[in-house]
């Protein structure tokens, strides 16, 4: 990391700011070309767009008020301590929250690209197709590394075994897999190692070319080396995807995300560039997180 | 983004087989349903009586008898053995304090075995038959899991152990009763007898009762012996204070099921314990030695006596139905009593 | 303290003293080791030792009863079971010596002749109804036109005469030397008995005197010449009524006709094999070792309590119990492995609370009561029901037989059901949720997760369930003993799919049935034995197949 100081300075001023308690939401500055941040960052609404959002399981309030804008061809991390709603609010992005029962949103809304996702005809395996997701422990189905990752694509309806062929090529290379599995491609996916594992499991999900890829806590099960080769990955694969991410690792969400979010209690207490969360935070409560004071 | 539905067809495909899955498993429960419901709507009139005490307790508390059905004075009378001599009795008395009167002693037309009074001994004998082979089914099953559970290490002879109960539960009931012949009522001398059934159904049962206490024990949470032991207490102290206590709800709950369910077993009584008719009642007996070495009626053997055995007419229906009616209400009274049981423990034992 | 009471010694002695290192059996936990430093050494102590020992030691003798059980169940069954085949040997000995399989012979041609015979009454039957239904003449113009066709019945059923009669005579001498051999062989029993007894003067009195089969046979083989112009003659005699067969002008008549005769001459044409066999036929050549093994198990006869001959041969009961089970499961896989899957995949949870004890409850069902509903309902409901005109098309309706292989069937899978449903259940519950959210999350519907992912990965769950619904099927005794019909005969397979509503008898309600009944000791006694011997190791084999499955297809747990 290289920039500047003053990047930094004025990377804090496009912090989304919220008081732990408040739920007023910023809505996310207009375009104004942004120096800070990697890349550049442009202000255009969000690809992902989540407005007041209230979830609960059960009677128990999970989410509270989270508004939230999320950009496209971005890394965002998730933050936060253990409970406190990241992986729930991950999970209502591709409405896997509709599994449980008695769980839901009861206040809100969430768009993608400008399409309200619970809306009445919205339907969540549509969705799902176009939203890939990455789970904390990889995966794989009892299967072979071929079939795992034709499933997806047959469930898309492919059926031209030569079309199947070079999607699964494909993606396997995107995730890096390719040249460690070409051989022995039909055997059982239970037989690779935990991050090639997830590697796969990420091959699985970009086959179906979604538009944005969840990752829920990707590396936690993974050795430092796997861990490695996985966020070397998602440094390539955000030049195409929208990119998600829940970690517990500080270190991590610094090294691989352009935003960073960061929850407390089922709230958003702070939102904005990643530089400008770690070295400078504007919430107290960030600020010791962030630092390792608690969390 | 347009997040509509794409084909339409996958929705009602998708219906469709749940639709015919949810049918499939309702049809189970209706069956079960109906078969029940047939029992209970033919049995209940045997049973059950308009008038007051509303129970059949003829039909409760007296053994069986055979029918007798004759006519007299132009109406059809159905009267079971014991009345019928009686009223015999009292016509000839007539005859002869009125030598001139016309009356004359019907003979009976047509008899049917085991058609009337009731199934008192089926029932006492089913009750002690259960009662017995629980106390030595819990006895040994308890014992067996605590070994396994608390003492014994991972080795060659627990897995040993393992493997026979868990063959042992595959066997077929009806080798059991083979089993329980050759050894107990022909090898030991013991004849047909309630030994001989408690000793065949105990140890038929006890795989299921090893499983269940097993999983009971293993429910109770780790700390509470951590907890004790480093209290200085020994192991069996323990167990009998900090494990046993917790694990009684779900051990009898489980087991006692279980052993509802073999109660109900014919095939392992048939040639171990069960008469198809006995005079006395168990407790007619002269000493103790009696009581266990004789044989008894039991309801089951008896359902399956009077369902095969004998001819079949209009009047056998009664005592079929109401046979098997009262069996099914005095399976689920001893399954209703381990849940009451339990309950009664969970509450003194809360955890 | 020297008052207290034996019971609450050990506690209180236990709260006091630690045992010494070493002897305590729990000594390889860390709380044991934990105290060996203060290391006490009364008395109380070691008895106190003494007594966890023996505490562990009773736990550990209960534990080892399951296994005593299963020995001991072996060890009676095979005790009990094992001499049928010394004794089934000796009578298949005895049936040779004594000339039975001589006759056994000789009788198929009567047999053979019987189905013959059969077969042409059945074609009168139809004759005479073709000519009064769709002729309609009177019953006596269809007699008169019949009579050129009874004529030739009956002198094709009174040529088999000679052979009859010679069957008759031999048979009885055949019995005759039977039976003599088995009461000398009674009285040798007998004697001793009494010698083991010490009684040896009354032993003496019984005299014994072995039967000479070598010289009591000779009658029989001196037939060997009648029976060879018996047959002959048979053979020439339909030959010449065949030639003289009358025919029918009806197409399917015949036909029948027709087939008949081809039967008949093929009939005719396998005579000469039988008299060859009867001219090679010895007394004297010895039973092979495994005859009595083999006749048990390819035997396709159970025959008992006969004057001519007992078969024990299990073919007939294994049939009838494997297509009692095969019905069953026919009925139980898809519902009970159906019903899993919804309750598993799809119902809510409120739902599987219903679902989930109403099955415990059929589970709980006495196999007799189920029985006693089939013999009393379930029977007439499936016959009154075959009977009905649009149901015409299924295989094997109308049933005949009010207990069948179908009705025992039907409330098999019922017993079935519960322990697969139940097992399924589990192995579809237990698969990872990973794997469910994995599928869903790349779009897949709840159906395309189910059959997809889900179900092929309990698939080893699921079939151990099947198996050991099998298992306990084959096992159950009061049902197939109270609605299979017990009709002791091989069911038959060439009436296709018909062949489910045959009464059919079983392993398990052989034994139920005729247990009761024998006499102890006795080779029957024995047989039985080993039909439960092969019960026993059937649900052996069943279970291992089980777990072996289980074992082996299980997911590694991810």
């Amino acid at each position: 990391m290289v920039s500047a100081p003053a990047a930094i300075s004025s990377d804090s001023q496009t912090t989304t700011r919220m008081s732990a308690g408040n739920i007023t939401f910023f809505p996310p500055q207009p375009a104004s070309p942004a120096s800070d941040g990697p890349g550049s960052e442009s202000r255009a609404p969000g690809l992902i767009e989540i407005a007041g959002l209230d979830f609960y399981y059960g009677e128990k309030k999970a989410l509270d008020g989270i508004n939230l804008s999320i950009e496209a061809n971005r890394v965002t991390a998730f933050i936060g301590p253990s409970g406190c709603g990241k992986s729930t609010l991950l999970r209502c992005l591709n409405r896997m929250n509709d599994l449980i029962e008695d769980a839901g949103i009861r206040r809100g809304s969430i768009k993608i690209g400008g399409a309200d996702i619970n809306a009445r005809g919205v339907d969540p395996i549509e969705l799902r197709k176009r939203i890939g997701m990455v789970f904390q422990k990889s995966n794989p189905f009892p299967k072979s590394i071929y079939e795992n990752i034709a499933y997806g694509l047959r469930i898309q309806g492919f059926k031209n075994k030569a079309e199947i062929d070079s999607r699964v090529e494909a993606s396997l290379r995107n995730a890096a897999l390719w040249n460690e599995v070409n051989d022995r491609l039909h055997d059982n996916a239970l037989g690779l190692s935990g991050g090639q594992q997830q590697r796969l499991c990420i091959a699985r999900a970009l086959a179906v070319e979604p538009q944005v890829i969840l990752m829920d806590e990707p590396c936690s099960a993974l050795d430092p080396i796997a861990t490695a080769k996985i966020e070397e990955l998602i440094h390539e694969l955000k030049k195409r995807y929208t990119i998600i991410i829940v970690t517990h690792s500080m270190q991590q969400a610094a090294r691989v995300s352009d935003r960073t979010a960061f929850f407390y209690l089922g709230r958003l207490v702070e939102y904005g560039g990643t530089r400008a969360i770690f070295m400078n935070p504007s919430n107290p409560q960030t600020e010791a997180y962030v630092s390792g004071r608690f969390g | 983004m347009n997040f509509q539905t794409q084909r339409t067809g996958r929705h009602a495909r998708e219906s469709i087989v749940f639709a015919l899955l949810r049918a499939a498993t309702y049809a189970i429960l209706l069956c079960g349903t109906l078969i029940v419901g047939t029992i209970a709507f033919k049995g209940a009139p045997v049973l059950f009586k308009p008038s007051f005490p509303f129970i059949n307790t003829t039909f409760l508390t007296s053994a069986p008898e055979t029918l007798h059905v004759f006519e007299y004075d132009g109406r059809k009378m159905e009267l079971g053995d014991r009345e019928y001599r009686a009223f015999r009795g009292k016509l000839a008395a007539d005859a002869a304090a009125n030598p001139h009167s016309e009356i004359r002693i019907p003979h009976s037309e047509q008899s049917y075995v085991y058609s009337a009074g009731g199934i008192f001994p089926c029932i006492v004998g089913t009750l002690f038959l259960v009662t017995g082979s629980m106390v030595l089914a819990l006895f040994f099953g308890v014992s067996s899991a605590i070994y396994l559970n608390e003492y014994a290490r991972q080795n060659a002879v627990t897995r040993l152990i393992r493997l026979a109960i868990l063959n042992l539960a595959g066997v077929p009931s009806i080798v059991f009763g083979l089993f329980g012949f050759g050894l107990f009522v022909i090898f030991l001398g013991w004849n047909v007898s309630l030994m001989a059934g408690w000793f065949t159904l105990a140890f038929m049962v006890l795989p299921v009762v090893i499983t269940a206490s097993e999983e009971a024990l293993k429910a109770v949470p780790r700390g509470y012996r951590e907890a004790s032991l480093a209290l200085g207490a020994t192991r069996w102290q323990t167990i009998r204070k900090s494990v046993l206590p917790y694990a009684l709800p779900g051990i009898l709950t489980s087991s006692i099921l279980g052993i509802a369910r073999v109660a109900g077993e014919t095939a392992p009584i048939m040639f171990t314990a069960a008469y198809v008719v006995r005079d006395q009642l168990p407790w007619q007996v002269a000493k103790l030695g009696d009581f266990l070495f004789q044989g008894v009626m039991a309801l089951p053997y008896h359902i399956y006596v009077v369902s095969t055995k004998i001819p079949q007419n209009e009047y056998t229906e009664r005592v079929q139905y109401g046979s098997t009616l009262v069996f099914l209400i005095l399976v689920a009274l001893i399954a209703a009593a381990s849940i009451l049981l339990r309950n009664r423990l969970r509450k003194k034992h809360q955890w | 303290m020297k008052t207290r009471s034996n019971e609450t010694a050990p506690e209180n002695e236990a709260a006091a003293t630690p045992p010494p290192d070493g002897t305590n059996p729990g000594a390889h936990s860390p709380f044991a080791g934990s105290r060996s430093p203060l290391a006490p050494d009364s008395a109380q102590a070691v008895r106190r030792s003494l007594a966890a020992r023996g505490i562990r030691a009773f736990f550990g003798s209960t534990a080892l009863v399951s296994l005593l059980i299963l020995t001991l169940i072996t060890i009676f069954l095979f005790r009990e079971g094992l001499p049928f085949f010394g004794a089934s040997q000796r009578e298949i000995a005895l049936y040779r010596q004594a000339g039975l399989e001589y006759i056994d012979i000789l009788r198929r041609a009567e047999t053979g002749h019987i189905g013959l015979v059969r077969q042409l009454s059945d074609i009168r039957l139809r004759a005479f109804q073709h000519f009064v239904e769709t002729g309609h003449l009177a019953v006596s113009d269809a007699n008169a036109r019949l009579a050129a066709f009874d004529n030739f019945a009956d002198r094709f059923s009174d040529a088999i005469g000679p052979v009859r009669g010679l069957v008759s005579d031999i048979g009885e001498a055949a019995t005759g030397i039977k039976t003599r051999a088995a009461v000398e062989n009674d009285k040798a029993i007998q004697r001793q008995q009494l010698l083991d007894a010490g009684k040896a003067s009354e032993a003496g009195q019984i005299k014994i005197e072995p039967v000479d089969f070598q010289k009591e046979i000779k009658p029989i083989l001196d037939t060997l010449p009648a029976c060879r112009d018996a047959l002959r003659s048979t053979a020439d005699e339909l030959r010449a009524i065949l030639a003289a067969a009358p025919s029918f002008d009806g197409r399917s008549l015949a036909a029948r006709m027709e087939t008949f005769q081809k039967r008949a001459r093929a009939y005719i044409a396998a005579l000469p094999g039988i008299e060859n066999e009867l001219s090679g036929w010895t007394p004297s050549e010895p039973v092979r070792w495994h005859a009595s093994i083999v006749s048990f198990l390819t035997g396709r006869e159970w025959i008992t309590a006969s004057f001519w001959q007992d078969w024990y041969g299990i073919l007939p009961l294994f049939t009838g119990s494997l297509l009692a089970s095969l019905i069953a499961l026919a009925i139980a896989v898809p519902f009970g492995v159906g019903a899993a899957i919804y309750t598993s995949q799809v119902a809510a949870r409120r739902e599987q609370s219903l679902i989930k004890p109403a099955i415990e409850f059929i589970s709980a069902l006495p196999s007799v009561v189920l029985g006693f509903f089939g013999i009393a309902v379930l029977g007439e409901l499936l016959r009154s029901l075959s009977q009905s005109p649009w149901l015409d098309w299924l295989p094997g309706f109308p049933i005949i037989e009010r207990l069948n292989a179908l009705t025992a069937g039907c409330l098999l899978a019922l017993i079935s059901m519960p322990t697969i449903f139940t097992l399924a259940e589990d192995a579809l519950t237990n698969v990872p949720r990973a794997l469910r959210e994995a599928s869903f999350a790349l779009g897949a519907s709840r159906l395309q997760t189910t059959l997809r992912i889900i179900t092929p990965a309990a698939l080893s769950g699921i079939i151990s369930a099947v198996l050991l619904g099998f298992g306990r099927v084959i096992g159950e005794t009061m049902v197939v003993l109270l609605c299979a019909g017990n009709r002791i005969a091989i069911p038959d397979f060439s009436a296709g799919p018909a062949v489910v509503t045959q009464p059919v008898h079983t392993m398990t309600g052989i034994i139920a049935q005729e247990m009761g009944e024998v006499v102890r000791g006795s080779t029957h006694y024995r047989a039985l034995f080993v039909v439960g011997m092969t019960l026993f190791i059937l649900s052996l084999a069943i279970n291992y197949a089980a777990q072996k499955i289980l074992r082996r297809y299980r997911l590694p747990s991810a």
